[in-house]
């Protein structure tokens, strides 16, 4: 059980290597190495869930495994987990399990696909595993490699400016939090210098200043700012958004189901683990800008979804404004709103996923994504009637991310609006403007695509296959499962949210 | 320490066996000619002497500093480790020059000797302890060099480059010398050491004059570095040079430019001195503007061998950030980010070169979609750009790690975020580069080059695996260049 983590994060690095030396022209052969990687790495997760303690709120003892790195400078290969981070990597476990069986019909260069696939799996991992701030920031960085030539080799028409677009805004944000990493790193004292995220948690470095361009700045507030940069660029935040867009519409089918349900999360839960708990007086005081861009982005991401004729740039939209709610719970620093927002981030991840792999689906039999086409005539129409299996699994992914009551979104959206309404009453009234325009879009959005007459190129369609609806399955069952029952996911992060709280109250 | 002139000689054995590998080559080359046996004996004997040199090197790492001749070299770990670093790009570049079709046939001996000899000046330069030595080492690395940019004689191109840097190199060493001058007034001697005893303890007009002297010595150094403001002769002669002699100079005189501006700094300006503060602001606008003014030149070149000229020019002004500092943490940065730089930049050469090769051209349009006929060569040179652009797990982001490091070490903020920034303009071209590779389709399909043969897969792989291998396990290289770099300064 000592080494669950090692096995997790590496196992598919063996299946890279795996896949690597498959013979030419066996590609039925790396996709089914690919398959039970992502499977048995998926089990491992769960395994990880029945091993974990619930009780512990700090990350003592919780699977850690701690070994030098590098010696001179203090780097140590550190994991380990807290409840914060399993619910993610749960999430990470069974979204890349069901990416490679929706991956199935990709025919251009397996190989490379899959191995890239499962090299994005394991620096995802990294990311929710790593202590150590340095190999935090390898993991986060390894990321954008296989992301890049995901976007850029098998994406949609317009994919290597899309590639570069989310490349270099990555990149910004991130190398800006490097400099913000490596003077945490010497800030933490003369001569005990460490990158362990954990010691530098409770904001001792309110008193100490940094000289920028001849002005003197308050260290924890300018480098609350370029980690803030560096996650908000990820979540993405208005007005960091621009990139997703086109990442999303560009990228495969797994991909974007990827990005949005993983990888956006990457984003807060960089708030989560290190901007907040490392900075808690700057995240305090600036909770409200924090609400702010929250509530913008929840708005501005709907509205925008409104006007969209792309039915996965829709979709896409539909991500900025829900990981809003995200952040609007993150500012709210209490209870309910924290540990509303860690729930969002596991409920938009399976809600999302199921959009983006819905539309996925379709995508496959048509060819495009036009709910209206840019000439104006009608894209999609009548799905209802000709595929039954398809419009009753859409719907369920369509409500539970319009957040109907019953299905998981509304959970985690009542308790972050219960957690930030007293202290943000009116951005809180905005806010559910949102919800509101949120129903509007997806529901209009429905009846565009499902209704009315069955148009003659959508006669040629098939209905699901038995693949599909087989990975299709596990995420109706999270998405209707935890929307009733959402104890298992609230229990395990509780003492760690509690845990966080602690650490901003005291800032 | 008095030592007989004898074991003087002894420490100094790796030069001396560079300088004989030159007459070595200069004998077999007159001797055998232009015949094919010639040719490989040529390769053979440039080898040997480069490997022994490299052995007799690596026996002197780890010793105390010892100064020899009159105190005009020192021989210490942190000069040795830097020639270590030159001598492995002069022979990473002798196997870019045997492949190479940019170099004409009969005149690749003459590379190699030519080659030595810039060597052999660098790394005089290195360990060059009084301003005579100095100035030596810089003009036998100079005037060689002018030669090595006109070998592609019949072609116009690399004639004015070589005039250009002719031109440009000889009125910087006149304004050096001129500072020099200056400095050998102000403080009545060439030795370092004397020069560093009266820094300390300037004042009034005489300040100003040491000042304006060192400022003026800079331009001789600074122009070797191909540092801002004196950068502008560097792409006109990287493109007009053959590849191998280019790959040649964006390692070895860069590198021994680079040695000279820090022992220079270290010696002088280490200590708490009023000319120091002036030297370290100086050499900060330097910094920032050479790797601004690199980076954004970069962007928009067509020719790739122009465009890794001013992404060198880049590289040069975050290496320049470890000088800054003036600390151990600093001069171990610039050790490793050396090492990281040779490996990438004759792996990204190596490659040009094989593009230049293939189609006469270097220009961007001949790389697209290369990894449909290449594959291996594509992926080790996607990995070179990664890492050149400073991403992990690549050793070009741990030598950036450890720059910025050292600058946040040292409260330079400022410079930090301006190098951040950087990294962020210098990946668009990298990346721009790797998409061109990857993404794009190429023009036609082509049939298995020739010349593509498995010593080319050797080699490109020989120079891809440090580049990955050092982003990963750098600690012990760097415990080395710890031990190197601790007795310099003062």
């Amino acid at each position: 059980m000592s080494q669950l983590l090692n096995a997790i994060l590496w196992l598919p690095v063996i299946g890279i290597i795996a896949v690597l030396f498959t013979p030419k022209g066996k590609d039925q052969l790396v996709r089914y190495i690919s398959l039970a990687t992502t499977g048995i790495t998926f089990v491992l997760t769960l395994f990880l869930y029945a091993g974990f303690d619930q009780s512990v709120g700090k990350m003592q003892d919780q699977f850690t495994i701690l070994a030098p790195w590098i010696e001179q400078f203090n780097i140590n290969y550190h994991l380990a987990i807290d409840g914060i981070s399993l619910p993610m990597i749960l999430l990470t476990g069974l979204l890349f399990f069901i990416c490679v069986l929706s991956s199935w019909t990709i025919t251009k260069s397996v190989k490379a696909y899959f191995s890239l696939m499962l090299m994005l799996q394991s620096s995802v991992f990294g990311v929710f595993m790593a202590m150590d701030f340095f190999l935090f920031y390898v993991y986060w960085e390894v990321m954008l490699l296989p992301m890049f030539f995901l976007i850029g080799i098998w994406g949609g028409e317009n994919r290597e400016y899309a590639a570069i677009k989310f490349f270099l805004y990555t990149f910004f944000g991130s190398i800006v939090m490097l400099v913000g990493i490596i003077a945490l790193y010497y800030a933490t004292g003369k001569g005990s210098e460490s990158f362990n995220i954990l010691a530098m948690h409770g904001g001792q470095f309110a008193d100490m200043t940094v000289n920028i361009f001849g002005t003197e700045w308050a260290f924890n507030k300018i480098f609350f700012w370029a980690m803030f940069l560096g996650f908000a660029i990820k979540v993405p935040v208005f007005p960091f958004h621009t990139w997703l867009p086109h990442a999303h519409v560009q990228a495969p089918t797994a991909v974007s189901v990827i990005l949005a349900g993983v990888l956006l999360k990457m984003g807060t839960y960089g708030f989560l683990r290190i901007a907040f708990p490392i900075f808690p007086e700057a995240a305090v005081e600036y909770s409200t800008i924090i609400a702010v861009l929250g509530v913008v982005s929840v708005l501005y991401g709907a509205f925008c979804a409104m006007a969209q004729k792309d039915v996965k740039k829709l979709v896409a939209y539909s991500s900025v404004s829900h990981m809003g709610f995200v952040m609007l719970g993150l500012a709210a620093m209490t209870t309910q709103g924290v540990n509303g927002a860690v729930l969002q981030m596991f409920n938009h991840g399976t809600s999302t996923a199921m959009m983006f792999l819905m539309i996925g689906v379709l995508y496959e039999r048509s060819h495009h994504r036009w709910i209206v086409r840019p000439d104006g005539s009608k894209g999609y129409g009548g799905l209802a009637t000709h595929m039954p299996k398809y419009t009753t699994i859409f719907i369920i992914g369509m409500f539970a991310s319009l957040g109907l009551p019953g299905l998981s979104g509304f959970i985690s959206e009542a308790l972050i609006f219960l957690g930030i309404y007293k202290k943000f009453t009116s951005i809180t009234v905005v806010a559910v403007l949102g919800l509101l325009v949120g129903a509007a879009y997806l529901l209009w959005m429905y009846k565009r695509m499902f209704f009315g007459e069955v148009s003659d190129e959508v006669k040629g369609y098939s209905d699901m296959n038995k693949r599909e609806v087989f990975y299709m399955l596990p995420l109706c069952a999270a998405v209707i499962v935890f929307g009733i029952f959402p104890a298992p996911i609230l229990n395990i992060m509780k003492a760690s949210v509690g845990n966080l709280l602690t650490i901003l109250n005291q800032g | 320490m008095t030592v007989s002139l004898l074991t003087h000689l002894s420490f100094y054995l790796p030069e001396a066996i560079a300088i004989l590998t030159m007459c070595g080559l200069l004998f077999v080359e007159a001797a055998y000619g232009m015949a094919e046996r010639g040719r490989t004996l040529v390769y053979i004997t440039g080898i040997i002497g480069m490997v022994l040199c490299l052995a007799l090197l690596g026996s002197n790492v780890g010793i105390a500093p010892i100064s020899l001749f009159a105190k005009s070299v020192v021989i210490d770990s942190f000069g040795t480790s830097m020639k270590i670093i030159m001598v492995l790009g002069t022979l990473g570049t002798f196997f870019i020059s045997d492949k190479s079709t940019d170099i004409y046939e009969n005149l690749k001996s003459e590379y190699l000797i030519m080659a030595t000899g810039v060597l052999v000046g660098g790394m005089l330069l290195v360990s060059a302890t009084n301003l005579l030595t100095l100035y030596l080492g810089i003009e036998t690395l100079s005037i060689l060099s002018y030669v090595m940019t006109s070998l592609k004689r019949k072609e116009s191109t690399s004639q004015e480059a070589g005039i250009k840097y002719a031109l440009y190199g000889g009125v910087t060493a006149g304004i050096m010398l001129f500072g020099m001058s200056h400095l050998y007034g102000l403080f009545g001697s060439i030795n370092f050491a004397d020069i560093a005893v009266g820094v300390k303890t300037l004042e009034g007009a005489k300040f100003t004059a040491a000042l304006v002297s060192f400022l003026l010595f800079f331009v001789g150094v600074g122009y070797k570095i191909a540092c801002f403001p004196f950068h502008m002769w560097s792409p006109d002669v990287y493109q007009g040079s053959p590849v191998p002699v280019t790959a040649f100079f964006s390692i070895v005189p860069k590198l021994a430019g680079i040695a000279v501006v820090t022992r220079v700094t270290m010696t002088f300006f280490s200590a708490e001195s009023a000319l120091g503060d002036v030297w370290s602001i100086f050499l900060q606008v330097i910094a920032a503007l050479t790797m601004t003014v690199g980076n954004l030149a970069a962007l928009r070149q067509e020719s790739v061998k122009r465009m890794l000229a001013y992404s060198s020019i880049g590289h040069v002004g975050m290496i320049l950030m470890g000088v800054i500092v003036m600390n151990q943490t600093g001069t171990n940065a610039i050790l490793f980010y050396g090492l990281v730089y040779m490996f990438m930049t004759l792996a990204a050469f190596f490659i040009t070169g094989f593009v230049v090769n293939r189609y006469g051209s270097d220009d961007h349009v001949f790389f697209r979609g290369l990894v449909k006929n290449y594959p291996f060569l594509t992926i080790c040179f996607v990995l070179v750009l990664f890492s050149l652009a400073g991403l992990p797990p690549f050793g070009g982001f741990v030598a950036k790690f450890n720059m910025i490091s050292a600058a946040i070490n040292s409260k330079l903020y400022s410079l930090s975020f301006i190098a951040a920034i950087n990294s962020v303009i210098s990946l668009y071209f990298y990346i721009r580069l790797a998409k061109t590779m990857t993404l794009d389709q190429p023009d036609e399909e082509t049939e298995e080059l020739v010349e593509y043969t498995v010593p080319a897969r050797i080699y490109l792989a020989a120079l891809t695996i440090p580049v990955v291998v050092l982003g990963i396990f750098w600690d012990k290289i760097y415990k080395v260049y710890s031990a190197a770099t601790i007795a310099l300064g003062g």
